[in-house]
């Protein structure tokens, strides 16, 4: 059993919103270990999707994952490696601007 | 605007003439029933087959959308699948029925009514959002195990219409009925919600947060929908109706146009190149640059770098994005703008008291000179990137030539200290200023001599000159940078760079917009850097006219005595040129934003 803490930078612009939350949750999801992620005070379960969505977490954010369990490691690294790439969406961008 | 005119906010282009159908979608009256214990654990199961079903119906909708508006769009399904997956969800659920003896569907309703509270009092607006994600999957849910029809708002529709909602989901929108729905209407919802980028991606005219649409908007009226602009036209006229046609047969051909620009060189019809930057202030930025056929980034912001973050960015970071932005645009160059930081844009390192005048205050290269560590740090990542890419180094917000001087003598320092260290890096970059302030503008020969080019941001100029705050309301008429005192200062600044033998671009915001790049290269400007989304209209626009006539027009537009005589003349004589109803008629700005509209 391990238990391991990391912090990751979120890159992309458009932030934690659903779609990296469910490709988070999809690869959280492979791995047997327990999956916390903390955004400021609020923390989630990394295994669910609806969890993932109240985090919104903004580009530049700083998150604090917590992976527990056997496989903890291999989790870690995979989930690293998905939030440092943006959640292969750094192509998009708010565009949220109210008409005039 | 009249009566008969609505406005919400166009989230997917184009005109649509339709009847009105309004559509009723909302969560479904849920009756309170509590079931025996003996019953609970047959009300788990009846749950979890209702889910299992639901899972595969939105797995189609999924495939559907993905055939309809691509891999990218229809990876909104993923997450509404992943919410029926979602074990502490579904658990909770499960819960609720087994504690309180609950119906699967009233259990389902509550804690979708959780998860809508706990989203509404985040106060975060993109959640509140995706809240209709959330709802269409409960509807479907709530309405399997209440052993309803689902979906059959589309049935029934067998004339163009026009569909009028409170709220609309994914699923809703990527199942609706092309030949029929040729228009959408929502109260809820903006540009960015699911829904939305749906319907752009299919390509229905689409216009969200119109307030109290329901209400406003009949049953069987017929109506013009124009999402481009956001507006809805109730009981048009016939003549109304031909002009929407007319329209939209203009817009379809304008489109066409554009994109056939996309891959021509940006010369005048005389020949002369204009060279057509972007300009680039987030790295997602960068793709829609290059698509748009980009010839450099004539303005990389770095305070993307900065937001968000507790401390500042490492020399191998910056030097990592500085090469990132350099390889996209091959034998390009690319312009990194130092920090301009200042007011509510500081890290929290250098974070101050609030200023009573942040525009007047400490930001920009003021801050940068007094920071010197943060200022080496950034410079030597450009030195390191400018290794084997043309990047070049521009200073923001300079009233001073000891501003240029001075960073000239930090790079001239960095880069003899790499070069010791033997670190890879360029021996010198160009330094080029950004002409924002009046002083510079003034000053601008003097600041010519002593750089290696001249950029205009004419938002700040506008802005400084003309003493308007762009952000208040009461002022908005008053800021254009049409005004002849700015007029003056950009022609001002382009003979003083002439006069130097030295380039003179403009990145502001003004170069976006058509009736502007024309004056722009009438004052004899050859770099423009524009945000990527205005590339293909402002080079089309290029290769309509002559220089010759663009001076002629400067010339005028120069003498006029004010900004709406200014942007006459230049209206008049672009039309010669120009077929001016090919545009969009208020020349939306990217940013959504209005100047220099070609509306005479």
């Amino acid at each position: 059993m391990a238990v391991i803490e990391r912090e990751a930078k979120i890159v992309n612009p458009l932030g934690m919103h659903v779609r990296p939350g469910a490709e988070f949750v999809k690869v959280a999801n492979r791995f047997k270990s327990a999956v916390a992620v903390t955004n400021g005070d609020v923390s989630v379960n990394g295994k669910s999707i609806l969890g993932m969505m109240t985090l919104a977490a903004e580009c530049g954010a700083s998150i604090k994952i917590k992976c527990d369990g056997d496989d903890a490691e291999a989790a870690m690294e995979a989930l690293l490696a998905l939030v440092a790439a943006g959640f292969y969406e750094m192509h998009l961008k708010p565009e949220d601007e109210e008409a005039s | 605007m009249t009566e008969r005119q609505l406005k919400g906010i166009g989230v997917s282009p184009g005109i649509a003439v339709g009847r009105v159908v309004v559509v009723r979608w909302a969560l479904p009256e849920v009756p309170h029933r509590v079931v025996a214990r003996t019953q609970v654990e047959k009300e788990v199961r009846r749950l979890k087959a209702a889910i299992k079903d639901v899972r595969r119906h939105f797995g189609e909708l999924r495939e559907r959308a993905v055939d309809r508006a691509g891999v990218d769009a229809a990876r909104i399904f993923d997450a509404q699948i992943l919410m029926l997956e979602d074990r502490e969800f579904i658990g909770g659920v499960a819960e609720l029925i087994r504690e309180n003896h609950l119906t699967a569907e009233k259990a389902f309703e509550f804690k979708t009514l959780e998860v809508r509270d706990l989203w509404t009092d985040a106060g975060n607006p993109l959640l509140k959002e995706r809240l209709a994600d959330v709802t269409g999957v409960a509807i479907r849910v709530i309405q399997h195990l209440m052993h309803r029809g689902t979906d059959d708002v589309w049935d029934g529709i067998s004339q163009a219409s026009i569909v009028v909602a409170k709220e609309l989901s994914p699923g809703l929108t990527v199942q609706l009925d092309r030949e029929h729905v040729v228009g959408l209407i929502s109260e809820e919802g903006t540009r960015t919600s699911h829904a939305a980028i749906l319907a752009h991606s299919i390509g229905i005219p689409a216009i969200f947060g119109l307030r109290n649409a329901v209400e406003r908007i009949r049953f069987a009226t017929t109506v013009i929908l124009d999402g481009t602009r956001g507006t809805v036209l109730l009981d048009p006229t016939p003549d109304e109706l031909a002009e929407a046609q007319r329209s939209e047969t203009r817009r379809s051909e304008m489109t066409a146009r554009l994109e056939e620009a996309t891959t021509q060189p940006s010369d005048t019809l005389d020949g002369t190149h204009i060279a057509l930057r972007g300009n680039v202030d987030l790295p997602a930025e960068i793709a829609a640059a290059k698509a748009h056929g980009a010839e450099g980034v004539g303005l990389l912001r770095t305070e993307f770098l900065l937001t968000g973050q507790s401390s500042l960015p490492s020399e191998d970071e910056q030097v990592a994005y500085f090469r990132r932005v350099a390889e996209a645009f091959p034998g390009h160059p690319v312009v990194v703008r130092t920090y301009d930081l200042g007011g509510d844009k500081f890290p929290a390192p250098f974070r101050t008291a609030p200023e009573p005048n942040p525009a007047l205050g400490w930001r920009a290269v003021r801050v940068c000179l007094d920071e010197p560590a943060m200022f080496r740090t950034q410079i030597r990542a450009i030195l390191r990137g400018a290794a084997r890419l043309p990047l070049q180094l521009m200073i923001p917000l300079v009233t001073r030539l000891d501003e240029v001087e001075r960073t000239r003598a930090f790079v001239a320092e960095e880069a003899a200290g790499l070069h010791k260290a033997g670190i890879e890096a360029a021996a010198s970059v160009p330094v080029g200023v950004m002409v924002e302030t009046p002083a510079a503008a003034v000053m601008a020969d003097r600041l010519a001599e002593i750089s290696d080019f001249l950029s205009v941001g004419t938002n700040d100029l506008t802005q400084y000159v003309l003493v308007v705050d762009r952000g208040n309301a009461r002022l908005a008429d008053r800021f254009t940078p049409h005004d002849p005192s700015v007029l003056r200062l950009l022609k001002l600044v382009a003979e003083a760079a002439r006069a130097a033998g030295k380039p003179a671009s403009v990145c502001g915001e003004m170069a976006s917009e058509p009736l502007s790049a024309f004056l722009l290269i009438g004052l004899g400007y050859k770099t423009l850097s524009v945000a990527p989304p205005a590339l293909p209209l402002i080079k089309w626009l290029i290769r309509q006219v002559s220089t010759e006539r663009a001076r002629a027009a400067a010339d005028a537009a120069l003498a006029a005595r004010s900004a709406e005589l200014a942007l006459d003349i230049l209206r008049f004589s672009l039309a010669e040129a120009v077929d001016l109803s090919l545009l969009d008629p208020d020349a939306r700005l990217p940013a959504g934003r209005r100047s220099g509209s070609l509306k005479a």
